[in-house]
């Protein structure tokens, strides 16, 4: 079938960028990587630095950097398998084991939500489309309240009973919204009845908790908080955490695809049900473990895909790849801010996420008179 | 050699639709050469190209490639023997011309493959006959619509399929790309020797690029052969409701439309 076309030799310059194994690194998503490394780094600094327990900046870096900690496997041990942690000195304590956890667990959350956001965004073309707004992250938080309240046992499995959660609520505002197809106001539309049924639900829930102070604390939780975080949460969501940010990597091209169409995907030879249905689970699953970790922190997922497609362009190998150091850096500084700002008070992050989100949300309303697609 | 693509007693119809668009056709496509089909708005021709790329199932009668029924190939097979260009697609603004040739690639890569020599190759070779070379490292979102449009063939001709199945390609282009479009496609066809089916909306246009035409009336094939014996009097006054005269011209059959057919 080729025969008969001229076939010319290939010169290295006919080569797209992207053809090339690390040429779809560019310049504007090195930008990315180097700018979200360096604000998480700040908001490292000003976390193990400033609390009741002061230290100096250096005093802070020196502890984390200290080799009696960093090659011990004890240490380790205790960190990532949950065994004893090791006498060591009380600021070594403070570091490693309060304040580098919730770091640790902004990072992950931060990642988990932007990249989530980015898929579903691609998979329903829609760039208002987010754990968030697609009800996933109120399924998941549901989820988990009911895991909290009802089996309090099962508390290791959380982010998967939250994937579940979470899963129904994507399955039950896809098929609010569709009408042989959908579109990006009908899915929003959609996404927020979900929301605000799952979200009564959820209150109501409150009234079965007679432990006031725990009440606090899943109210705290249900606008997103990383206040207690500890190794335990990052042992629990860690696993799940690395499987849906590796998964979507590797689904990048499907990603890229999809956004070309329904249609076109489908006579380009992709099974798009399929496709579509295993990259939700994915993006599902992401939002599902940060949710289990940090409640529902609304705002991420919608605005660092957003913000990183606007730097580095709509390919998914860039876009999730600047999306893994754009998402934790917004969420890093928006928790330092949240547990530093009206310190001794703490606030959740979400409150943070939302200041900052909203009126980002409202912007991209303003600018896309006719909004949403992507 | 290009495959045989052929339907036989196909019944199309939507999941929507309370009955078949096509309703049991049969109809052989002629191997290597350019087919065109028209036929009023509503007779099926879009439908007929949608079951014949295998994307609607059809409710009865098969459509075989090179006597293999499509719908037992697996999709990513057929996606490389057989591609279809949709009327309007759609991608994202800041895709460019290139990147978008090269998701044409996608049926002959694997997951982890690299992009290889033969990807590049077909679509630098896409590019050209398009002739949108100078255009490649342009956002779609910059283009007028003719160059969109063929920035969109340029992919479909990336993805070097057997048989090019295509709706509607010049529809709302102006003259230039209109021929650009038809240009492209006839050198593919020379040159790869690759079976074209194409919706045209413009009888004129049909007869003077299509090697075969075949005319659907309300779902059913009314005529099939070449433009000569296709278009008549008859013909337009029967299916298009148009008086009409056909005068043999130097590129193809001439249609001279008179006025709506019993109106006078």
């Amino acid at each position: 079938m080729t025969d008969s076309r001229p076939d010319g030799a290939v010169e290295a310059h006919d080569r797209p960028d992207t053809a090339r194994r690390f040429g779809w690194i560019d310049r504007d998503l090195l930008a990315v990587v180097v700018g979200g490394t360096a604000v998480v780094a700040v908001a490292t600094t000003l976390q193990l630095s400033f609390g009741s327990y002061d230290l100096s900046p250096t005093a802070a870096w020196r502890t984390l950097l200290d080799p009696a900690v960093l090659f011990d496997t004890a240490a380790w041990r205790a960190f990532l398998l949950g065994a004893t942690v090791p006498d060591f000195a009380t600021g070594t304590l403070v570091v490693w084991t309060i304040r580098l956890p919730r770091v640790v667990l902004a990072v992950l959350v931060g990642a988990n939500l932007a990249v989530s956001g980015a898929i579903l965004q691609a998979i329903t073309r829609n760039e208002l489309a987010s754990p968030f707004v697609l009800g996933v992250s109120s399924g998941a938080g549901l989820a988990v309240l009911l895991t909290i309240v009802l089996f309090a046992g099962l508390l290791p499995l959380l982010p998967l009973f939250a994937a579940v959660g979470g899963g129904v609520a994507f399955l039950l505002v896809y098929a609010i919204a569709w009408q042989g197809g959908t579109s990006p106001v009908r899915l929003v539309l959609a996404g927020v009845i979900v929301s605000s049924v799952f979200g009564s639900v959820q209150t109501g829930l409150f009234l079965l908790i007679e432990d006031i102070g725990l009440v606090r604390s899943v109210i705290a939780w249900t606008t997103g908080s990383l206040v207690g975080a500890d190794w335990a949460a990052v042992r629990m969501i860690l696993p799940w955490s690395l499987l849906s940010l590796a998964l979507a990597l590797v689904g990048a091209r499907e990603l890229d695809v999809l956004t070309l169409g329904e249609r076109t995907a489908s006579s380009l030879g992709m099974r798009v049900e399929a496709v579509r249905f295993a990259l939700s689970g994915v993006a599902v699953l992401a939002a599902a473990a940060s949710v289990a970790a940090a409640g529902i922190v609304g705002f991420v997922g919608l605005v660092v895909p957003h913000i990183v497609r606007r730097i580095v362009g709509s390919d998914h190998r860039r876009l999730l790849v600047g999306c893994l150091f754009a998402g934790p850096a917004l969420m890093a500084a928006a928790d330092a801010g949240a547990r530093l700002a009206l310190s001794p008070a703490q606030l959740p992050v979400g409150i943070v996420t939302g200041l900052v989100g909203g009126p980002y949300f409202l912007y991209l309303m303003r600018k896309h008179g006719e909004f949403g697609g992507l | 050699m290009a495959p045989k693509l052929e339907a036989t007693d196909l019944v199309l119809q939507y999941p929507s639709g309370d009955r078949p668009v096509i309703d049991g056709e049969s109809v052989a496509i002629a191997p290597g050469r350019v087919t065109a089909l028209v036929g009023p708005n509503g007779s099926g021709k879009s439908t007929l190209l949608r079951g014949l790329a295998d994307q609607l199932p059809p409710r009865a009668g098969q459509v075989l490639l090179d006597g293999r029924a499509v719908h037992r190939l697996g999709d990513r097979e057929l996606a490389r023997e057989l591609g279809l260009l949709e009327q309007e697609p759609s991608a994202p603004d800041g895709l460019t011309v290139e990147r978008l040739a090269y998701h044409g690639r996608y049926p002959h890569r694997g997951r982890f493959d690299p992009v290889g020599d033969d990807d590049v190759r077909a679509v630098e070779r896409a590019l050209s006959l398009a002739g949108v070379d100078d255009l490649r490292d342009r956002p779609l979102g910059d283009l007028s619509g003719g160059q969109r449009r063929l920035a969109w063939l340029a992919m479909a001709l990336a993805q070097d399929p057997d048989v090019l199945l295509l709706d509607e390609p010049t529809t709302f282009l102006d003259l230039r790309h209109q021929l650009a479009v038809m240009d492209a496609i006839e050198r593919r066809r020379d040159e790869a020797g690759t079976t074209v089916v194409l919706v045209l909306h413009d009888i004129e246009q049909a007869a003077r690029y299509a090697d075969a035409m075949v005319v659907l009336s309300d779902g059913a094939v009314h005529a099939h052969g070449d433009p000569e014996s296709v278009l008549t009097p008859a013909m337009l006054a029967e299916v298009f409701g148009v008086e009409a005269t056909v005068e043999p011209g130097p590129h193809g059959p001439q249609v001279v439309p008179l006025g709506p057919d019993g109106g006078g």
